[in-house]
């Protein structure tokens, strides 16, 4: 889901720095408020964090032909919210921008709002809209997490079509193009990522259901639940 | 009873299973696919778009560029080492925490 440094013209790179910096600002407000007033929210963090360090470099081949990567963010939003999210995707990107090439600093700002924020968005939209419904708990966050990875791949399209935008057809036609490059490949990577991070969630319930309840990520009686019978 | 314990388990192994075995299958049948990144993939259809080529895209910002592939992947498994890291201890300090109070 990188845009490439130089792949954006400035006043789009602009634009989504602009849009960036407000989330990023009240995620970090946010943070500072939940680690203290928690302490053992810190370790739940390091593992939600941890895996979009690992997911996020993990290249997979899927069905089109080609690779991308997973992003790991739906496990994060489900139990900090998309600003917290966005930012430990800020610290990820600007590891792979400095680093790795992948991504730049120009376009950080991009990058930040389609994996850091309107991805984790999307997924916490559906946990929320399920938490409070007898949907199994491990469900919700496998639908979370699939939703807010594939998000983030249509959120590129629309970032590289808005600023591409095709002869014939416009912005709607390069959308539908790159599409078919980043959404497309990115089904199988979703419903996996999916998958496994529900069953990271399911670990958490099973070792430190307290701060699960404590952060009210889902109902006492269903953590409880959950936890007495898996 | 023991298997319902560990449903979701064998869920993510067959998953996973499933997601190798489809690779190896359309792997087999495209013979020609290069399995580059989506990444590169993009850039160059932004390339094609805005009509010109992918070498005249100039960094906005001057980056530095792993001199290698081998570089680059190992600067990935840093990056997952981390990640795998921060998972391993966060586990083990729950896992201390939890039998000490039995």
């Amino acid at each position: 889901m990188h845009i490439m440094e130089g792949f954006l013209p400035l006043q789009w790179a602009v634009i989504w720095w602009v849009v960036a910096i407000p989330c990023l600002a009240f995620g970090t407000i946010q943070l500072k408020r939940i680690l203290a007033a928690d302490r053992e929210a810190l370790p739940l963090l390091g593992v939600t964090g941890g895996f979009i360090f690992i997911l996020s470099s993990l290249k997979l081949p899927s069905v089109t032909g080609s690779c991308s990567h997973p992003t790991g963010t739906g496990l994060s939003s489900v139990c900090f919210g998309p600003w917290i999210t966005s930012v430990i995707c800020a610290i990820v990107l600007l590891f792979q921008s400095l680093f790795l090439a992948h991504g730049g600093l120009s376009v950080l700002g991009a990058n930040v709002v389609s994996m850091g924020i309107v991805g984790p968005l999307a997924g916490w939209v559906i946990y929320r809209a399920l938490r409070d419904t007898k949907v199994n708990i491990y469900l919700t966050v496998f639908l979370a997490c699939a939703i807010a990875d594939l998000c983030t791949y249509i959120v590129t399209s629309l970032e590289l079509a808005l600023a591409y935008p095709a002869e014939v057809g416009g912005v709607a036609s390069s959308f539908a193009l790159f599409m078919g490059i980043f959404a497309i490949t990115q089904i199988p990577l979703a419903i996996v990522e999916g998958i496994v991070l529900a069953l990271v969630f399911k670990y958490i319930v099973q070792l430190k259901p307290e701060i699960l309840i404590r952060l009210k990520v889902f109902s006492e009686g269903k953590i409880r639940a959950a936890a007495g019978d898996a | 009873m023991m298997w319902s314990n560990y449903r979701l388990e064998i869920i993510t192994v067959a998953a996973i299973l499933c997601f190798c075995g489809v690779f190896l299958y359309t792997s087999s049948l495209m013979g020609d696919a290069e399995y580059a990144g989506s990444d590169t993939l993009g850039s160059s259809r932004a390339a094609e778009l805005a009509g010109v080529s992918e070498e005249d895209f100039q960094p906005l910002v001057p980056q530095w560029e792993p001199p290698s592939g081998e570089i680059e992947s190992g600067l990935f498994a840093l990056q997952a080492s981390i990640g795998g890291i921060l998972v391993g201890w966060v586990f083990g300090y729950w896992k201390g925490q939890k039998n000490r109070n039995i």
